[in-house]
């Protein structure tokens, strides 16, 4: 992956929106080298992600891998509802090189103190790029039917969540949103290897007897979606580090493909535009 | 089959699978040359590498040259290692070589097929690629016959064939002709996959997404708001010791009868009712029988001479290795033509294409209109028409040039560029052009490659060219080494008060 070209931040601590803004188009012209082709702002969408601070180095790490592959406006929203009200900024341009010329990428966090973090939809609307789409990454357990993620669901075209991250399962909750919005979950996405593979023997599957051990969020879904495709019950998985399958009594191979890493896992799911009708089945099923 | 097989296996729903070919075996005739090194090989290593080719899968390399398995793995692992676009891993080399072969092939000698045969069969039982073969011709079109006649002799009764074959095909209307009749004797149309790997470049089919996937463009992509098309096809390198085959075919052989009509049919052509094969190539093939035969004054042919390419003096063409001092083969080719249909009377299509030139560039610039009355109190001086440009390469993408007020007092006009950069919104890594053709005959799907009706339509069209050709003796070499040919290029453009785009 090749490294950015160009950086340029700005930080400021009880900001507006429209300094942001400002700031914005400012850096857009510092990153540009003077009598040079200017640098090309490119964006496929704006990703949102809510980020609670524990899981901000994670999620910054995410991000990192993620700049190049999917040029877009970042707005990095982390609440901080113990510190008194106001809004800070750290916004920056991250270019890339392509030829002779650079991409340019912006990426905006926000740290909302106080009660600014129950209105964040005032915050991100405004700086949202125009008809493009908004994927919005929930890092952690959604607090769902308060006001701050009610707010993100509706701004977000597509709601990504990975209920790995959960204490405890809140399957019902998600379904309840599918006709809200477009829903991924990445620890869906970390089965589909295994469903490849388990596709692989059927019809035999039907009558077998099959057995799931794993981490509990992705063996849930895979047996909630085995329960679902073969419209039949499955035992009660084993909790364990990796996922495994024994299927009539006889271990599986697991599937030969190399783990993905957290960047792919996201950048795979910010390339699904619409409802997957398989994962949602899933999910009622595992609630 | 019973109806349990038949029901549809309800664990793929919804799974996005990539199709993935058939078991097969891929001969590749031409194994020891360039291409395989630098282009075949690490195509098939970036395949393998993205899990892309079929799980029974292996290759046979065919040459004249004495090379043992081992050497020949050996050869493409430097190969890939030197020219591949992903990183090295050893893991997917060694699953890829363990299916490599290496067959000495005398084109002229039974025993060479014998031997490959075997190797054929031994890969047919460790690797279970069931009789489905896959040939792959990088050879000159003198040997295809022969070939063609062996394969066709030792078709098995199992598997599919699929036969790949580089241009040149053929180097003239009969000629062309003849191959496909001897080709036809023994294998269908639906069997062969003529490659022009222009057409396997991503931005060559991103010029059918941005006209048939975007309504703004294809009610003005016509005579009516489009007032001419240009395309360049430049390479600044020379002909790289491939002297033998340049002198017979020149610029007009090499890169016109083939990338560029193939760039100018895709630019004419009628919206496909779908992404089909054949109606794809149904609607290039009418744009081709479309084009009008451009008169001599409409060609300039050229011969580079001594210059400085990037700041380095390189030899003429007459002085490369292998040219004949007093030759008059064109490195170089620009021409007027006009597509005779209801879409584009009397819209010239400028081309052109040629080697040593100012930098490595294909481009296609259509041209639009100027706006009729420009209300502006300097008349829109500063402004120049709006030009669409599809970057094939390098850099590919897309500009569009606009005018737009200069900030201040007044009303300035100034033309700006929009620009998309391909790469820019899609950090994927482009696929080289033979990775996707590769897998698209393995995969049969032909919509990508040349049809011998269209083949022929393009040989005809250049007979017409050069036809005239044979009678002059042109004053070459006419422009220098790093220019952009000679100047009647120019003229031929200036005589329609229009230019070539600058640079």
């Amino acid at each position: 992956m090749a490294a950015s070209l160009i950086q340029e931040d700005w930080t400021g601590e009880d900001v507006s929106v429209s300094q942001i803004e400002r700031e914005l188009a400012r850096l857009r012209d510092v990153t540009s080298e003077e009598g040079a082709q200017p640098n090309l702002r490119t964006s496929v969408m704006t990703h949102i992600a809510w980020v609670p601070q524990e899981w901000q180095s994670q999620a910054e790490e995410t991000l990192a891998g993620m700049a190049e592959r999917h040029p877009s406006r970042t707005l990095l929203l982390v609440p901080d509802p113990d510190a008194e009200a106001g809004l800070d900024a750290q916004v920056s341009i991250r270019c890339f090189p392509i030829g002779d010329r650079a991409i340019c990428g912006e990426v905006i966090e926000l740290r909302l103190r106080g009660n600014r973090m129950y209105a964040p939809a005032s915050i991100v609307l405004p700086l949202l790029i125009s008809d493009l789409p908004v994927f919005c990454r929930w890092r952690g357990a959604p607090p769902f039917g308060r006001v701050e993620f009610e707010q993100m669901v509706d701004v977000a075209d597509r709601l990504i969540v990975d209920s790995g991250e959960w204490r405890e399962s809140q399957y019902d909750e998600l379904a309840a949103i599918f006709g809200r919005t477009a829903v991924s979950d990445i620890a869906w996405a970390r089965t589909r290897e295994w469903r490849l593979e388990l596709a692989r023997y059927w019809p035999g599957i039907r009558e077998q007897e099959i057995r799931i051990r794993g981490p509990r969020a992705e063996a849930t879904l895979l047996r909630a979606w085995l329960n679902t495709r073969l419209d039949r019950a499955i035992h009660a998985i084993d909790e364990a580090p990796a996922l495994a399958v024994r299927l009539g009594g006889e271990e599986l191979p697991s599937p030969r493909t190399p783990t993905p890493s957290p960047s792919d896992l996201l950048s795979a799911e910010l390339d699904r535009f619409g409802r997957d009708p398989v994962f949602e089945d899933a999910v009622r099923a595992a609630g | 089959m019973t109806a349990v097989q038949e029901e549809q296996n309800p664990l793929l729903d919804g799974l996005r699978i990539r199709r993935r070919p058939d078991p097969c075996i891929l001969v590749i005739f031409g194994a020891s040359g360039d291409l395989t090194a630098k282009k075949l090989m690490p195509a098939l290593y970036s395949l393998a590498y993205r899990r892309l080719l079929p799980e029974k899968f292996g290759i046979v390399g065919a040459a004249r040259s004495e090379e043992s398995d081992d050497e020949f793995r050996e050869r493409m692992k430097q190969a890939v290692q030197e020219h591949a676009r992903d990183p090295f891993s050893q893991e997917v080399w060694d699953e890829l070589a363990q299916g490599m072969r290496y067959a000495t092939l005398d084109f002229a000698d039974a025993r060479g097929e014998d031997d490959l045969r075997d190797k054929l069969n031994e890969l047919d039982r460790e690797r279970g690629t069931m009789g489905n073969r896959v040939y792959y011709f990088a050879v000159p079109p003198s040997a295809i016959g022969t070939l063609i006649e062996e394969i066709a002799k030792r078709r098995g009764a199992e598997g599919w064939v699929r036969l790949i074959i580089e241009k040149p095909f053929g180097h003239d209307l009969a000629s062309a002709r003849a191959l496909t009749k001897e080709i036809q004797e023994h294998f269908r149309e639906g069997e062969v996959f003529r490659i022009d790997h222009y057409l396997g470049k991503e931005t060559v089919q991103n010029m059918l997404a941005l006209r048939f996937a975007n309504g703004i463009f294809e009610p003005i992509w016509n005579r009516q708001f489009i007032d001419h098309v240009q395309i360049t096809v430049a390479e600044s390198i020379g002909i790289e010791g491939r002297a033998g085959y340049y002198e017979s075919a020149g610029a007009i052989r090499d890169i016109f009868q083939n990338h560029l009509l193939q760039l100018v049919a895709i630019t004419a052509m009628e919206p496909p009712i779908d992404f089909t094969a054949d109606s794809v190539r149904n609607e290039k093939v009418k744009v081709l029988k479309a084009l009008h035969t451009p008169g001599p004054k409409s060609v300039v042919r050229g011969q580079y001479g001594p210059g400085f390419v990037e700041g380095e003096e390189v030899r003429g063409y007459r002085e490369e290795d292998g040219v004949a001092p007093g030759s008059t083969t064109d490195t170089f080719v620009a021409a007027k033509l006009y597509v005779d249909n209801w879409r584009w009377a009397d819209t010239p299509f400028y081309v052109r294409m040629g080697k040593r030139l100012a930098r490595r560039e294909t481009t296609i610039a259509i041209q639009f209109k100027r706006a009729p009355h420009p209300p502006f109190d300097d008349g829109g001086e500063g402004l120049r028409p709006n030009v669409l440009l599809i970057h094939v390469q390098p850099n590919e993408g897309v500009s569009l040039a606009i005018g737009a007020k200069v900030p201040g007092q007044g009303m300035t006009i100034r033309t700006v560029h929009m620009d998309f950069l391909y790469g820019g919104a899609f950090r994927e890594g482009l696929p080289d052009a033979y990775e996707r053709l590769i897998l698209d005959a393995m995969l049969g799907d032909a919509t990508l490659f040349t049809r011998s009706d269209e083949i022929e339509e393009q040989w005809a069209l250049v007979d017409a060219i050069v036809a005239p050709w044979a009678r002059d003796r042109p004053s070459f070499p006419n422009y220098p080494a790093g220019s952009w040919g000679p100047t009647a290029s120019d003229e031929l453009l200036h005589r329609d008060g229009r230019s070539w785009r600058r640079h």
